[in-house]
């Protein structure tokens, strides 16, 4: 690899993109001018937005106490609206005040009558309100009604209930709420429900957006209360004081937003007549509200910044930093195909993988200058804009720029955020045709990776270990708290390493990707030929190889994530609810043989010629059979302290209920033994290695790529494990797994690993009573459970380093035979399937 | 210089299974030689010859550059080659200069020697003028003047020119052929694909009949005109084609009809 070529390559592909005036606009003027513009826009907006009125009625005013008042002439008084005039301008109150009932009906009489002409004598406001108080008063005779028949259903609930002489508690009237087909009383509650739904009818229609109905001789009750408290009789009965009803529709916006003002307006109108009361009976006036509650806010004014940035600044790193790096990926690769510049390309000396590295650093570059542009613009903007419209009142929102420190945070974390999406851009634009067909590319990864990063800014995300090394999610995560921490949180900052380790990590699979890409010529010399998926899969069937090929082996893993998704939902409740030990063995033995052994061996039987190469049928040495025993005998308890270590230190999230009753199965002795062993060891060792180190590693392993396919096929290996905790320790097992698969030629050593894996932990997890502990190789926890201390783990760990050491070095040895043996005729089958053969 | 033996290549269609676009090819070209690649469209001409310029791997056979081959060293053998097709296009947001320029860095030329070579093969291939102009506002003949200095920039002891005439006018065409041939005179190694007779005749030392992936005959023109009584090249060209379909439909070319497999 020359670097000269890689910046060669790099500042000319700079130089082409820099020339494109899209590329430019796309990547420097439409974030400099964006944002101010949405703003500017914003701004106007706002200026030019006000909220309509909305209609409020009362009926009964008259009925309202004098003292303190409610209403004056304009409606209700501005003094009771929490907002004041704000409050008082957005709300059209009408009382019936003014309104006699018959003159009402006049109204609303010749109201009906006129509709068709509009040309009416009387000013357009009154007509209205008359015609508003009418309908009111239709709803508000309704509503009476319906609160009598509802009062007498609750009569005569209770009066059955007694009657049946049950003892049920009291519940409010609330009949309303019960099913229709109830069998106590069915006319009745036929009745409330369709007066209900008349009700609902008639206020929709109403144009009124709240409606308040005061009860009749509402203020001469209150006298009497007034007096009453003022007496301080604690022998009279207390008055019935009827509700004051107030009707909103809370699924209408408009209706819920007028109710949140008048309800304010409410309250503190009764917490006027309330004090009026204490006032008269001389009650002390802290009576009011004797909790005293009284907020103090501790929020410095950088840290209300700080949760705006984090909020933003994630979701528009990771968005911009995808799109900054897509078109420039697209026109840099499926844009040379369709310039008919590729194979100009091709023919210079570079090697592939400069050229890929040439390309990437340019995407790169333009994918972090987008990233930062768009946040430094949009900062810049929001800060500009919180000040502006801040400046009228003291102590308003101001949005200080983030810390030096959080800044930084960014630039760091941008970088390998930056590298993934490159990557993956440019493999799918080297993939793509036309630049056309890569950009129908762009709108499912730009919706997979909006997803994550919303995902993400739920409050509730916070970093843990296993978000740490999720690409994406790690980023954004990691980025919300620094933000919001303003960077000072060293707690957090520790997460940096795995954080970068874990994307940089994903960023060379994908660069992997695109360098092989790169190196297929069917990718580059893609002709675009009608789709025939008929032709298609007779060709898939027709062009077998005794092993399968490599995006056959992603299917299989593929097919198999999607079946255990398919059958979560189906499963889970039985896993949950109280199924018996037995269903639950079912279940398991089910889904290994439907979801994990049938796809595989179905897609092997039909997708290539030699179920024996495919699956590894071959008979192992005694040697590589005894290997993987005694590996797996060494690794488990290195397994079990490394996970209860993990665990302990709150790496990953507690075992699902599901799980753990799994567990919790193992541990009792009411299952026999070798059932299981059948269930938990025997079954996942046949059903697990026939999918994972059968098709999908021969598949991967296609061409000797080796270290790869170890490394990916123990990754799927981990994923179909769910679990976090035993999806880390499967890939780890499973990176043994494959190495000895392969080092073995033979499915089955890896099958014995893993039947004597899984038997001891399921002893192991039954706690293995029968061993002694003696406290220097083994000991036992507060649960029982048998525990290894170290100096068993250290024989452990040296037993199986130098096996899996063994192992590698033949296994490699092998490929540098095989690499100078043989002239690898390129193409398909070759190379792995002679050697198969020759070793078989 | 160049030396191919049984040069096999299969692709894979959807609609004809595995297609055999070039089958058991051998052939040799020296230094200061033209050979000659007849052939109509599809016959496999450009397939082969982007089997020598490493682009497409061989299914079998082999394909060596001045002793070296093109599976094991490609990045050797595009260093010794200079390759110039339909399909190798310049880029648009370049100037002529910028374009010669790149792909002699990419050589790994000396930079004051890249230099004087530029003004060596600008001057001769009178393109002065164009220099400083992008490459997308290039006429079709500009643009192929540009390829051919990029081909030729790091002076390769073998050239390969797939159809570089397709798409010109007579008088670029004219030029282009009066360019291979100095090219010849040099002492390069060349090989010329076309489909135009007259081409073949004027320039071509040696030639070979290629159709559906196979050499159907191959020598110097008087000789093949001698072997096949037919000393105009265009009735040989169709007399050969001819024969061979006749052959493949008689079903008597067994080996012939297995191009579908």
């Amino acid at each position: 690899m020359s670097w000269k070529n890689i910046r060669l390559i790099f500042l000319r592909e700079l130089r082409d993109q820099l020339r494109d005036r899209r590329t430019l606009f796309m990547i420097t003027i439409l974030p400099v001018l964006l944002y101010p513009m949405l703003g500017l826009g914003l701004v106007e907006m706002m200026l030019t937005f006000s909220e309509e009125r909305r209609t409020i009625v009362i009926l009964n005013a008259s009925q309202l106490p004098d003292s303190p008042p409610l209403l004056d002439e304009q409606g209700i008084r501005t003094s009771w609206y929490s907002e004041g005039q704000t409050d008082a301008d957005k709300l059209r109150v009408i009382t019936d005040r003014g309104f006699t009932a018959t003159a009402v009906s006049d109204v609303s009489q010749h109201d009906e009558n006129t509709k068709a002409d509009s040309a009416s004598s009387q000013s357009e406001d009154h007509k209205s309100d008359g015609a508003l108080i009418a309908t009111a008063r239709q709803l508000a005779d309704k509503l009476h009604l319906l609160q009598k028949l509802e009062y007498e259903e609750y009569l005569n609930t209770k009066e059955s209930q007694t009657a049946d002489g049950q003892t049920q508690e009291d519940s409010p009237p609330d009949a309303g709420k019960r099913q229709a087909g109830s069998d106590s009383q069915p006319s009745g509650l036929t009745e409330i429900i369709g007066i209900r739904e008349q009700i609902s009818q008639m206020f929709l229609v109403s144009g009124i957006d709240v409606l308040t109905v005061v009860p009749q001789g509402y203020s001469d009750t209150l006298s009497v209360v007034r007096q009453q408290v003022q007496d301080r009789n604690s022998e009279s009965e207390d008055a019935f004081l009827a509700p004051v009803l107030v009707v909103r529709n809370s699924a209408d916006d408009k209706s819920a937003s007028a109710f949140a003002r008048v309800t304010s307006a409410f309250k503190n109108w009764e917490d006027a007549i309330r004090a009026s009361f204490f006032a008269d009976a001389s009650l002390p006036q802290m009576l009011q509200n004797p909790a005293r509650l009284r907020w103090v806010e501790v929020a410095k004014q950088e840290q209300v910044s700080a949760s705006v940035w984090s909020k933003m600044f994630p979701a528009m790193l990771v968005i911009m930093a995808l799109t900054g790096a897509f078109y420039p990926a697209i026109d840099l690769g499926a844009g040379e195909k369709e310039r008919g510049t590729m194979e100009t390309l091709l023919i210079s000396p570079a090697k592939r993988v400069e050229l890929v590295l040439g390309k990437f650093a340019t995407v790169m570059l333009f994918s972090v200058c987008t990233a930062l542009l768009n946040l430094l613009s949009m900062g810049i903007t929001g800060q500009h804009m919180a000040m502006a419209m801040g400046s009228g009142t003291p102590g308003s929102l101001s949005l200080d720029f983030p810390g030096i420190s959080s800044l930084l945070w960014v630039i760091v974390l941008l970088f390998p955020l930056a590298a993934l999406f490159s990557a993956l851009c440019l493999a799918l634009a080297t993939f793509a045709r036309s630049t056309k067909e890569g950009q129908y590319y762009l709108t499912p990864l730009l919706m997979a990776v909006m997803g994550v990063t919303m995902f993400c800014l739920f409050p509730a995300i916070e970093m843990t270990p296993l978000y740490s090394v999720l690409p994406v999610v790690n980023v954004a995560v990691l980025l919300k708290g620094l933000l919001l921490t303003s960077g000072q949180s060293s707690q957090l900052a520790v997460y940096a390493i795995p954080v970068l380790v874990s994307s940089i990590g994903y960023s060379m699979l994908a660069l992997w990707w695109a360098i092989e890409l790169y190196n297929s010529e069917d990718v580059l010399f893609r002709e675009a030929e009608k789709f025939d998926l008929r032709l298609w899969m007779r060709q898939i069937l027709r062009t077998k190889d005794a092993v399968p090929a490599f995006p056959e082996a992603i299917f299989c893993f593929v097919l198999i994530l999607m079946l255990q998704f398919v059958a979560m939902s189906s499963m889970q409740p039985d896993l949950s609810d109280n199924g018996s030990a037995a269903d639950l063995m079912k279940i398991i033995v089910t889904q290994q043989l439907v979801m994990i052994a049938c796809p595989a061996v179905f897609m092997g039987v039909l997708l290539t010629t030699s179920l024996k190469a495919t699956f590894r049928l071959r008979k192992p040495s005694l040697h590589a059979l005894g290997l993987g025993m005694g590996l797996a005998m060494v690794i488990h308890p290195l397994s079990v302290e490394l996970s209860q270590f993990l665990v302990s230190h709150r790496v990953f999230p507690p075992i699902p209920e599901g799980a753990a009753r799994v567990m919790g199965m193992l541990k009792s002795d009411q299952q026999p033994v070798w059932l299981l062993l059948v269930v938990f060891a025997l079954t996942p060792a046949i059903c697990e290695e026939l999918a994972f180190r059968g098709f999908v590693l021969s598949g991967l392993a296609r061409g000797g790529r080796l270290a790869i396919s170890v490394v990916i096929s123990s990754m799927m290996f981990g994923i179909i494990h769910m679990i976090p905790q035993q999806a880390f320790n499967a890939g780890l097992l499973g990176l043994v797994l494959a190495l000895l698969a392969i080092y073995s030629r033979s499915i089955f050593p890896s099958m014995a690993f893993h039947f004597v894996n899984n038997s001891i932990a399921t002893l192991h997890a039954g706690g293995l009573k029968f061993l002694y502990a003696d406290g220097v190789f083994f000991s036992r926890d507060a649960e029982n459970s048998l525990r290894y201390e170290s100096p068993l783990l250290i024989l452990c760990g040296v037993a199986a380093f130098l096996m899996i050491l063994h192992m590698v070095r033949i296994v490699i040895r092998e490929q540098d035979h095989k690499r100078r043996g043989i002239i690898p005729a390129f193409g398909e089958s070759a190379p792995h399937a002679a050697t198969l053969s020759r070793m078989s | 210089m160049i030396r191919v033996q049984r040069l096999v290549k299969e692709f894979d269609d959807a609609r004809q299974g595995v297609f055999r676009a070039v089958d058991d090819v051998s052939f040799e070209v020296r230094p200061g030689e033209i050979y000659g690649l007849l052939g109509p469209n599809g016959a496999g001409k450009t397939t082969c010859l982007r089997i020598l310029s490493t682009v497409l791997r061989p299914t079998r056979g082999v394909a060596e550059v001045d002793g070296l081959n093109v599976v094991r060293d490609p990045e050797g053998v595009r260093c010794r080659i200079g390759f110039m097709s339909c399909n190798t296009g310049i880029y648009d947001r370049m100037t002529a200069r910028e374009m010669v320029e790149y792909y002699g860095r990419l050589y790994g030329i000396p930079e004051d020697r890249l230099q004087h070579r530029i003004e060596e093969i600008f001057e001769v291939l009178q393109m002065t003028d164009i220099r400083d102009r992008l490459g997308g506002k290039m006429s079709t003949g500009m643009k192929q003047k540009v390829s051919i200095a990029r081909t030729i920039v790091h002076d390769p002891p073998v050239i390969i020119f797939d159809e570089p005439t397709s798409g010109l006018d007579v008088l670029v065409a004219r030029a282009v052929l009066q360019a291979v041939s100095a090219l010849r005179d040099q002492g390069k190694c060349i090989i010329f694909s076309t489909h135009i007779m007259r081409e073949v005749e004027k320039l071509c030392d040696r030639i070979a009949v290629i159709h559906r992936g196979r050499i159907l005959a191959e020598g110097t023109l008087p000789e093949l005109a001698d072997r096949y009584q037919q000393p105009d090249v265009e009735e040989l060209f169709f007399d050969l084609i001819q024969r061979h379909e006749e052959l493949i439909a008689s079903g008597a070319g067994q080996r012939n009809s297995q191009h579908f497999v």
